[in-house]
């Protein structure tokens, strides 16, 4: 069955249409990248999946709750989703454990304790248990966004939204957060990922999209997009970034 | 949803703030039965109401009040509010009454009622006691003349310039216009006859150039129509005295005597004055304290008001910043004090009045000072604190807040500092505070140069002592949580 489901999507800030009518399907387990020149929506369009933006038009339907259905309780459905930002949005007052423990202690989804124990589990599988107590300007920049990814998951999501989470980071440091990524997409989650990151797509997503000018321009398996793409826009795009 | 839950909260809060200034605020009935007469005064008009070295009111007024009171046993609160302040609050209603060496006209008895006059006044000139080239209005010809305000030298003064070509400014006080003689800015001045000579012996540095042209009286004045038992008792008591000679024992005291030197360096200045400035410094910290704390409540919530994404809410909150920041603070005391309660009838102190204002105005200023901050914290932390499920209110409160207040302390320490000297406006509606005190001190001694120089020296120690604290406390903040 579907995770989630985008029925004619349509997104305007003011005049400005930044998402035209867009429809896609995520099973559950699918890892899916989103490619595509800036300003095509991409970002938008995920910000969407969770509300963070209002949506104009359309339906988005998360495990069968439509999010535009206004008596619907965003908070809960947020739970479910986690999210990882292009700039880490770590929270800079609290350690890193406190980031990890926040939401779960908050929503008395846990006992501090066992917040603690889940973080500090977390913190040990992207490698940074050693950091549990210290700041987040303290940390490099992918070891700001491994804690983000441990926070998302300290509140037991069943779907990841990655918003360039590689984009802000030196170059040395893309790897250690993409084998994370890589990890938890063999372990089953559903991910929605936007990335520049071409090597990443085509080694771990089960699907890649394409967007441009607001529109899904071509979709497929790695090996048809990297492989044979067949619109005009998308070969163009990819000789441009490969 | 949830910000539903976050508006009505906000609303909850805002009622019970209200509601518990409205049961502080000691509202009373104009009528009660075995009541205590609220009387209006001026500071400082000597000899007729000023306080002496031990801080009591005294003055032909206040002893002539006393005895009336005395004789036909009444029960009377003196209230120093100052001339104008006092006419207004009498206007107003928020006082029974008003002796105040007030001049008897017919423009004041279409709104008061007067009781026989009490004292036949008459207006003379005074210009400095080293000034031999002015002794007639004829020399006065192209220069600046000072009077004080509603006086009956003022009204003499304003109706014989055109004649003599001069033009006059007016002065709040009798010390600031003596002052203003004495610095050369003005050449003369014109005032109730009692009053300069008065100021003349105590060394007020003028002598009196020319003979006193008969003038009205004085009277002691209620409310059209309202208190008229008081104003027959002042009367009968009035021709009591004048039988006994008491009357004249009273006028005899003020205007006969050589006046005693008084120590008038500056280390026995501030001797003299010191209780006075204490209990003054009193009323000036209790009002920031007090103003500081409703004004930080006021501020948060409207505050947070203003970064909401309810329109309604943002507003209000606009239309609440914009009006208190687009008005004078003297502006909005006078409203407050003599607007708001002749409009519904109802009664405040100066005190509650003064707070009141403060706090509303604070209050603007903080609500800015919250939104700044909050606004300046990265939009990211919000989106972040959102995406893991914390509802608006737990993101605001535990991600966004934490980190906004440490943006906003500068801004919150200079807040509090401005808000310690704005008390120093309140002394227009009459609450004794520090500037008031100050001002008394002068109207009796008129030493203006050493009292500003002591009550400038006691607000800048206090606000110095004010920002070393908070200078630590950021430091410690900052250090604490970093």
């Amino acid at each position: 069955m579907e995770k989630i489901s985008v029925k004619n999507l349509k997104k305007n800030f003011g005049d400005l249409e930044v998402l035209k009518s867009i429809s896609l399907d995520v099973h559950e387990g699918e890892v899916i990248c989103i490619i595509g020149p800036s300003g095509s929506g991409k970002s938008t369009f995920l910000r969407c999946l969770n509300l963070l933006e209002e949506v104009t038009e359309g339906e988005v339907i998360v495990h069968g709750v439509n999010l535009t259905d206004k008596n619907i309780d965003i908070n809960k459905v947020r739970e479910n989703i986690g999210m990882v930002f292009q700039h880490f949005n770590l929270f800079p007052h609290l350690t890193v454990l406190e980031n990890i423990t926040l939401a779960p202690v908050e929503l008395k989804k846990a006992t501090k304790e066992e917040a603690k124990e889940a973080a500090l589990k977390l913190l040990e599988r992207v490698g940074l248990k050693d950091k549990a107590e210290v700041k987040p300007d303290q940390l490099s920049g992918g070891q700001k966004q491994r804690v983000a990814i441990a926070r998302a998951l300290a509140m037991k999501p069943d779907i990841m939204l990655f918003d360039e989470p590689t984009s802000a980071l030196d170059p040395e440091m893309v790897g250690e957060v993409l084998a994370v990524m890589k990890q938890l997409a063999e372990e089953g989650m559903t991910m929605v990922i936007v990335t520049h990151e071409m090597g990443f797509a085509r080694e771990v997503a089960d699907r890649v999209i394409f967007m441009d000018g607001g529109y899904i321009v071509e979709q497929g398996t790695p090996e048809e997009i990297f492989g044979n793409p067949q619109n005009e826009r998308t070969k163009d795009f990819l000789n441009k970034v490969l | 949803m949830n910000k539903r839950k976050i508006v009505s909260k906000l609303f909850i809060s805002i009622f019970t703030l209200f509601t518990i200034i409205s049961l502080v605020l000691p509202f009373s009935n104009a009528k009660a039965e075995e009541k205590t007469y609220i009387i209006a005064t001026d500071v400082t008009f000597a000899p007729f109401e000023f306080q002496d070295e031990n801080g009591d009111f005294v003055g032909i007024d206040m002893d002539l009040l006393k005895a009336i009171a005395e004789d036909q046993g009444f029960k009377y609160q003196v209230r120093p509010l100052g001339f104008n302040a006092a006419v207004q609050a009498l206007e107003a209603k928020q006082v029974d009454a008003v002796i105040a060496g007030m001049s008897i006209t017919d423009e004041r008895k279409l709104k008061f009622d007067f009781s026989d006059p009490y004292f036949d006044s008459g207006v003379i000139m005074a210009v400095d006691e080293d000034n031999n080239k002015v002794s007639s209005y004829e020399d006065l010809k192209g220069e600046r003349v000072a009077v004080k305000t509603g006086t009956e030298g003022a009204a003499f003064a304003q109706s014989i310039q055109d004649k003599y070509g001069f033009k006059v400014v007016t002065f709040d006080d009798s010390a600031n216009m003596y002052e203003d003689v004495k610095t050369g800015n003005s050449i003369a001045c014109f005032d109730d006859y009692p009053v300069l000579a008065y100021g003349v012996k105590q060394g007020n540095g003028l002598k009196i150039v020319t003979d006193k042209e008969s003038g009205s009286s004085y009277g002691f004045a209620v409310a059209k129509g309202e208190n008229a038992e008081l104003l027959q008792m002042f009367n009968d008591g009035l021709s009591n005295l004048k039988a006994s000679g008491e009357y004249q024992k009273i006028l005899d005291k003020y205007l006969e005597t050589g006046d005693e030197e008084a120590d008038s360096g500056f280390f026995g200045l501030l001797k003299e004055s010191f209780p006075s400035l204490m209990s003054g410094l009193k009323m000036t910290i209790i009002l920031t304290v007090v103003s500081l704390v409703a004004a930080t409540i006021l501020g948060v919530i409207f505050g947070l008001f203003q970064v909401s994404n309810k329109k309604l809410l943002r507003a209000i909150a606009t239309i609440y910043v914009d009006i208190f920041r687009g008005t004078p603070l003297l502006v909005q005391a006078f409203f407050i004090y003599f607007g708001i309660p002749a409009a519904l009838d109802i009664r405040i102190t100066a005190v509650v009045a003064g707070i009141i204002t403060l706090s509303l105005n604070a209050g603007a200023y903080i609500a800015e000072i919250v939104r700044g901050g909050i606004q300046s914290v990265d939009k990211g932390q919000m989106e972040a604190s959102r995406s893991l499920g914390l509802p608006y209110r737990k993101a605001m409160s535990k991600v966004v807040l934490p980190q906004a207040i440490r943006i906003m302390i500068p801004s919150f320490i200079n807040q509090f500092v401005i808000t310690l000297k704005d008390t120093s406006i309140l002394s227009i509606i009459g609450i004794n505070e520090l500037t008031q005190s100050g001002k008394i001190i002068i109207a009796r001694n008129l030493e203006s140069f050493q009292m500003w120089l002591i009550v400038g020296i006691i607000y800048f120690i206090i606000i110095m002592i004010l920002t070393k604290v908070s200078n630590h406390l950021e430091r410690r903040i900052k250090h604490g949580e970093n």
